[in-house]
This record gives structure tokens, sequence and C-alpha cells, in this order.
């Protein structure tokens, strides 16, 4: 935690925070001292890592859960509310990409994809929303990409998924404002991450010339934009997409 | 476990509806009744989920009354 900061650890849950982007989103909120709970389908060395670290792993939860099953985001949400009392914050960051064009994608990769990044944010908006109401407090994060709002050949899928997170996001901002809750999305540009391997190096260097930062985005770009969304004095700051991409798409 | 949940609502709707006085196990829920908007009947039922483990609000049919809710439970 900041050395400015008496307030009480939050407590964050992050879906899809075994890996790439959702690793660095449970580092950042671990490193401000923040109580972590994150899942995925299995569990990683990072996850390992944290289990073991004997200075976090009394305020870290993993727990193995597919999103994109109602049944394992009411279990996941259920556990972490009778391990640590409340949700503070959620960031819905699991999400999947299945690269092709439209015309030779398959009904289960649009349902692979749908069910995880769509459906499987909205479980978990439902679940997590209801505890905050009671409390009338609380933030959620919805993890976007610039996909979305641009569309990349071959992405059809995913920046479909993308921009519905968005329409979601505005929804719900209207829907629980009146409950003390905000809800923001992120719109992350081309990071070097797991989720970036659709893309070969050809384009991703393109992606790098275009971009006026000239880089490639890191996890650690968007934890600091979650955390801002989430830092509890910006109650005035809902249903709006923070688009990090270094300018790309200025 | 007819009485706590009957206390467990009286005390939402005391917290949310003060303005709703006496509520009896008929008294319509929503308009016409207690007056809960959609938002208060999701947080009800998100109360009543914590407390007892199972929510009323997730099956085929709302509950109108305090006496669908208390039905739930007793039945379940």
């Amino acid at each position: 935690m900041s050395e400015t900061s008496t307030a009480e650890p939050r407590v964050v849950v992050i879906t899809g925070g075994s890996r790439g982007l959702g690793a660095g989103i449970v580092q950042a909120y671990l490193d401000e001292g923040d109580v972590v709970a994150t899942c995925a389908r299995s569990s990683t060395p990072e996850v390992e890592k944290w289990q073991g670290d004997a200075a976090v792993a009394d305020r870290f939860l993993f727990l193995p859960a597919d999103v994109s099953s109602s049944a394992d985001c009411a279990a996941f949400v259920n556990a972490v509310i009778e391990r640590f009392g409340r949700i503070d914050v959620l960031i819905n960051n699991a999400g999947v990409a299945r690269d092709g064009v439209i015309g030779l994608t398959s009904d289960e990769d649009i349902d692979v994809v749908v069910d995880l990044n769509i459906k499987g944010s909205l479980y978990m908006a439902r679940q997590v929303s209801r505890r905050m109401m009671v409390r009338r407090s609380g933030t959620i994060v919805n993890i976007s990409s610039v996909v979305g709002r641009s569309g990349y050949r071959g992405l059809a899928v995913y920046s479909a998924t993308k921009a519905a997170l968005e329409g979601m996001t505005r929804a719900l901002a209207r829907e629980l404002g009146t409950r003390g809750i905000t809800v923001n999305a992120i719109a992350p540009g081309y990071l070097r991450t797991e989720m970036s391997h659709g893309l070969d190096e050809e384009q991703l260097q393109q992606i790098v010339r275009r971009t006026p930062a000239g880089r490639l985005g890191d996890p650690e770009d968007i934890a600091r934009a979650c955390q801002f969304l989430t830092d509890p004095r910006n109650t005035y700051l809902t249903g709006q997409v923070l688009v990090v991409d270094g300018g790309l798409t200025g | 476990m007819q009485d706590r949940v009957e206390q467990v609502v009286r005390e939402f709707v005391a917290r949310v509806k003060p303005e709703a006085g006496e509520v009896t196990v008929e008294t319509p829920l929503y308009a016409d009744g207690v007056g809960l908007d959609s938002l208060e009947a999701a947080e009800l039922s998100a109360v009543l989920e914590d407390e007892f483990g199972t929510d009323p609000f997730q099956g085929d049919t709302m509950p109108e009354t305090l006496n669908d809710i208390v039905s739930f439970y007793v039945t379940a």
C-alpha cells in the first residue's frame, strides 16, 4: 500500500488473473496492499508464486473457475464473499481471442469467444453488483480493446465482444450509479502478451511504427489505468471508456 | 425459519423504504404496496441469498408478497 494511504485494504476481484494482462493487474493491486481474488481455468507459476509468498499469501485467493459458466462465477464470488466479507472492485479481464476470417470461423469458435468475453462478464457483473448494491459502493472495470472500436482483420468475433463490453459498461453505469457504483472500461491497445499471439511479428512491428508512443503496451500500463479508474475518490467518473493505446487511435 | 425470513425482509424494507410503514405477509412488494423498484428487488434478492444461501427471485416467478418469500424457504 502507498505510504500516504491509511485506508482499509480493498477487496479486488480480477477474472483471468493467472497470466498475461490479468497477472499484471493482480500484481499491481497486491503491490498496493489490497486483497486480491482471482480465477482462471487452471493455476500457473505466477499464481503459485503469489500463493507461496508470505508477504501476500494471506491476502491472495486463487480459485479455478471457468468464467463462461454461470455456476462457476456464482461459486467463485460466493467463495470470495465467504472469505473476505465483501467485494469493493471487480475487474472483468478474462477474455479469449480466436483469430481467423469470418468466412472460416466455426460455430464453436464464436461460442467460445462470446461465452467468455460477453456472457462471462455479465455473469460476474450480476453476481458482484448485487453485493455492491447492498453496500452502496463499488467499482467495476471492464477490459475492452481498441479493436472493439477500430476493428481488425481476422478478429471480427473478438472485436464484436469487446464492443459489446463497452455498451454493457455504459448501461451498467446508468443502472448502478444511484447505488454508488461506478462502471468504466479500459480499451488497451496492442500489448505484448499472450493475447497478441494471433498477430505475427510483422503485424506487431507495423503497429509499433504507427503508435506515437513507439512501442507496444505492457500490462503495467493497463494496471495503472485500472487503479486510476478504481481510485475511491473517483466517484464522478463513470460510464466511460479509457483508451490506453500509446496514441494509436488518437 | 418463517420468523427469521420475515425479520430479514422487514429490516430491509425499513432501511430502503422507511415510508412504507407496516409490512404484512400479504402486502404487495412493488407498486401499490411496499413500492420496491427493480433495483431494490435485486438488492433484496442479494440480501436473502447471503442470509439463507438461496434466492427466491431466481425462479420462474417473482415473489409478489412477503408470504411468497416465506413460502419459498419453508417449502424448500
